[in-house]
């Protein structure tokens, strides 16, 4: 027992130093959904950052480690519990999230919506605005650009079967090109080498795929790979959502046509600047902000290249 | 001597082409101490898992009460009243010395519609068994890993004899105890016998058998050579035809009556 | 041999203290570390909004949901077996009551009664397969580990095109098993301690004036429910002689007459029972079942038992001890936070209190057995 009393007090030595670390202002909490192992969420971590440097304020970022959104929903009434200023937060699951948002908003705290959502879910529970890309509406103008292309069907490579918004991206594709999604998705797991077996047993078993969607660099960054062992890349149409350094590489090397930047800088850095300058000026911006989508060519990649993973 | 509880007569058992019980004949009477004696190999486990309905003879016939005895498996012959006390003592050392002594047959409480477990009353029988055999515990709820090897074979003796236990086999209860923890064994089936309980008592050292033995079979090789009572034989004697074969015939003259 | 009878005592064996008497129950280190646990917050995160009426609730719910399922692992890892497919049937059972209510549009109350069969089906199964085969319980929940998930996965997929399925909390307006799941009881009492300013209201919004705390969820009577019906039958019934012989030595119990079998396939059952629970409250909650529920919580149902002092070995443990390492789960998982900790270090923390009692627990085993 003296043991775990040792053990409690050097915990809580710790505590304290990783406490003491308060700024002087407004306190925020971003809540997102993503689980531990979604490298995608270092660049908003990179950005709230950022902004409560130059705000002076202290932001926390929280997540569910498993990515259970249950379990998401209890980190939003426990931030509301701790009587933040403002909570910024996702609708990953309108049932799950909106009653804990919603009590977060009428007991006083300000809540942005950032990454998924919809502008009309926003209005409903109360939140003060959205800042994001609008994930249907990202897929379809991706689709619509696909079909411009010429492609007739694709493979869409989702990662997290479980989250219901990146569906909504391959749905939005499937119905801008104009074909059923049916069978084109593909569960592929998180782990690098399922997907990337997985990939080229779809494109092995379906020789005559036009068009391979991925969802993010952890899809994209085993696609890029499985396409370069069995000679499809270069040759296969690839777009790709979000970046990352592999996908920018790529797409310098002609591998990938196109990646839709949703810009998650923005939605992390743009929620905790509007919170605070509403907090102490009062003032507010009239609309929500669509962060994305941007499509990103070869063209223009100087400065997605410098800062990919970081701000980009 | 009164008619025999149990009658075993030439039981003869064959494992294929192995025969572990050639010809075994012995009688068991109630309140005897009955030594069953037999080196590694003679075929004593064979021996008690028949008699334990465990094993089926091959050839030969069990009286247990003058009736033939047909026992279609252990449950049977526990039912019966043959209770067998393995080495492996069906204790449980995490549990408490009165968990375990009833363990499969709780005494019950009820209260309306619900049965508990009355752990007043198996404290109580508990507590009261064990001073009988001599043991003081710490208290009901004491641990049986904490007791010795020869404590706890005490209590599975006592618990055998309280549910019961008209026959009770004991499988070498001396084999890995230290000489105190023997006497107190040793003690314990004396006891027993005491009340009138047949104590078959498995053992292949001759010192413990005299100890406390009543009447004394030697099982070598599948076969008894017969039965010795007390006073009739000498531990040289039992320890030689143990070994079987070199003085097999000097032993034989002065076993003559009972072979 | 003499007729007197004997004392049989050695004097060796030590007087044992009762410090060392008090180190042998099972709760005792849920007790000291719930202690342990309560002061440290109490000094570190005092103000920061823990202990106000939405702070205890916050953690009081995330403790409940924990105790649930560690009730049924617990008395399933008393009865000598593991179950690590408890997280994948919270989601499983979720999934079927939205599928059965929602896309079928069945009553909720058929719904979920079916659910439960369902589940209490698999949970037998689970148990049948492991004492007929003799396999690990490890290896086979393992198995449904990931049956289940695909299954959780797999079918909204392919009905509805989608893996969450919502609208369930229309479904179940007025229902009156839901309510038992979903409910909330005592709001009266929430209500009067709002209007006295004992607990904070709602500042705005279509609730102004209301509690911010407007009941005791079901979930948490359920919790203390599970938990008061699985002391109870572990300590206090024949049956629960039976689990702690079930899982001390199976082949002990079974020379003594305990049906093993019987008592472990029931636990399994128990086990999924639980995790069944779980999920109902959750689902009944938040309208929605998601593939992604109950990820790994086969591990935090664990942890919680272990925490509380059972033995990963069977045949020892307590049901109140699990029931406070559930809350001191609960209670280190949200206090981290704060108290302003990054949360990433709350599995640092979980890592070296859950290695510190395992190895206590070990020292306890080795006490009451008499090891050396």
């Amino acid at each position: 027992m003296k043991m775990m009393k040792g053990l409690l007090l050097a915990a809580g030595a710790a505590l304290m130093g990783a406490a003491a670390a308060q700024a002087e202002g407004e306190r925020y909490v971003l809540v997102s959904h993503a689980p531990d192992s979604d490298s995608w969420w270092n660049t908003i971590k990179n950005s709230i950052a950022l902004a409560g440097e130059q705000m002076n304020v202290e932001v926390e970022y929280r997540n569910p480690p498993t990515g259970d959104l249950a379990d998401m929903a209890r980190i939003i009434e426990q931030a509301a519990a701790s009587g933040p200023d403002g909570i910024i937060t996702t609708i990953a699951d309108y049932d799950v999230l909106s009653g804990p948002i919603r009590s977060a908003v009428d007991s006083g705290v300000d809540v942005v919506i950032m990454n998924t959502g919809t502008p009309e879910q926003t209005r409903e529970l109360g939140a003060l605005m959205y800042v994001g890309q609008p994930e249907y509406d990202a897929g379809l103008a991706a689709g619509q650009r696909a079909k411009d292309d010429g492609i007739t069907n694709f493979l869409c490579v989702n990662h997290t079967i479980q989250q219901p918004s990146l569906g909504e991206r391959c749905q939005g594709f499937a119905d801008g090109l104009g074909v059923e999604l049916g069978n084109q998705m593909i569960d592929a797991g998180q782990d690098p080498a399922e997907i990337k077996n997985r990939v080229m047993a779809y494109l092995n078993a379906n020789p005559d795929t036009e068009a391979v969607l991925t969802l993010g660099p952890v899809s994209a960054d085993p696609t890029i790979q499985a396409l370069e062992e069995n000679g499809m890349a270069g040759d296969i149409y690839f777009g790709t959502f979000d970046l990352g350094e592999n996908i920018v590489q790529a797409i310098k090397d002609g591998i990938i046509n196109w990646g839709i930047d949703q810009q998650p800088f923005l939605q992390g850095y743009l929620p905790v600047v509007i919170l605070t300058n509403y907090h102490r000026y009062g003032v507010l911006p009239g609309n929500n902000i669509n962060s994305g989508p941007g499509f990103i060519t070869a063209e223009a990649l100087d400065k997605v290249e410098e800062f990919a993973g970081e701000y980009r | 001597m009164t008619d025999p509880l149990i009658r075993m007569k030439d039981i003869e058992k064959h494992f294929g082409s192995v025969i572990a019980l050639a010809g075994v004949s012995v009688d068991i009477h109630a309140g005897e101490c009955h030594c069953l004696l037999g080196d590694n190999g003679a075929g004593k486990s064979t021996f008690i898992k028949t008699l334990s309905g465990v094993h089926h003879p091959t050839r030969g016939e069990i009286l247990f009460g003058g009736r033939p005895m047909h026992f279609a498996d252990p449950r049977d012959a526990i039912a019966a009243g043959i209770a067998t006390v393995h080495q492996h003592l069906a204790m449980i050392p995490l549990m408490s010395v009165s968990r375990n002594f009833f363990m499969g047959n709780e005494p019950v409480k009820r209260i309306g519609p619900f049965a508990f477990f009355d752990h007043d009353r198996a404290n109580r029988i508990t507590m009261a068994e064990m001073e009988k055999m001599g043991i003081v515990l710490r208290g009901p709820d004491q641990a049986v890993g904490t007791l010795s090897g020869g404590e706890r074979q005490t209590v599975a003796i006592a618990r055998a004899v309280h549910f019961g236990a008209r026959v009770l086999i004991l499988d070498e209860p001396t084999s890995a105890l230290g000489v105190r923890q023997t006497a107190n064994v040793l003690a314990t089936i004396d006891k027993v016998r005491k009340q009138g309980v047949a104590v078959v008592f498995i053992t292949h050292n001759v010192r413990h058998a005299m100890a406390v033995g009543d009447r004394f079979t030697v099982l070598n090789r599948g076969r008894t050579y017969g039965t010795a009572a007390r006073g009739e034989i000498t531990p040289e004697e039992l320890q030689d035809m143990m070994a079987g074969g070199q003085e097999l015939a000097t032993l034989e003259s002065s076993l003559g009556s009972t072979v | 041999m003499s007729d007197t009878p004997q004392v049989v005592q050695d004097e060796r064996v030590k007087r044992i203290s009762p410090f060392r008497r008090a180190l042998i129950r099972p709760e005792l280190g849920g007790i000291v570390g719930t202690v342990a646990v309560f002061v440290f917050f109490g000094l570190f995160a005092y103000d920061s909004g823990m202990f106000n009426s939405q702070g205890v609730m916050n953690w009081s719910v995330v403790s409940a949901q924990f105790m649930i399922i560690a009730v049924g692992a617990c008395l399933l890892m008393i009865a000598g077996e593991f179950d690590l497919s408890v997280g994948s049937m919270i989601g499983f059972a979720g999934m079927m009551i939205a599928i059965f209510g929602v896309t079928m549009g069945w009553p909720i109350w058929i719904a979920i009664l079916v659910t439960f069969a369902l589940c209490l089906g698999i949970g037998a199964l689970n148990g049948f397969i492991v004492v007929r085969t003799g396999l690990p319980s490890f290896i086979v929940t393992l198995a449904f580990l990931f049956i289940l998930r695909g299954f959780t996965i797999f079918l909204p997929q392919v009905i509805e095109r989608k893996t969450i399925i919502g609208g369930i909390g229309e479904a179940a307006e007025g229902d009156w098993l839901a309510a038992l799941f979903g409910g909330k009881i005592l709001g009266g009492l929430f209500r009067w301690l709002g209007e006295i300013g004992a607990i904070e209201t709602f500042s705005r919004g279509t609730r102004q004036g209301e509690p911010v705390v407007d009941g005791i969820p079901m979930l948490i009577v359920w919790a203390l429910g599970l938990v008061l019906v699985g002391q109870i039958l572990l300590t206090r019934t024949r049956f629960g002689n039976w689990i702690f012989a079930a899982g001390g030595d199976a082949e002990s119990a079974r020379n003594s007459g305990v049906p093993v079998n019987r008592v472990k396939i029931l636990m399994f059952m128990f086990s999924a029972f639980c995790a069944t629970v779980f999920a109902t409250s959750q689902v009944m909650e938040f309208g929605s079942a998601g593939a992604d529920r109950g990820l790994l919580k086969e591990f935090e149902a664990i942890i919680a038992v272990v925490i509380g002092g059972a033995l990963l070995t069977g045949g020892y443990g307590s049901v109140i001890g699990a029931a406070l390492g559930a809350l001191i789960f609960g209670v280190v998982q949200q206090g981290l936070f704060f108290a302003g900790v990054e949360s990433s270090l709350f599995r640092v923390f979980l890592g070296v209190i859950l290695l510190f009692a395992v190895i206590l627990n070990t020292y306890i085993r080795r006490i009451i057995t008499g090891e050396r």
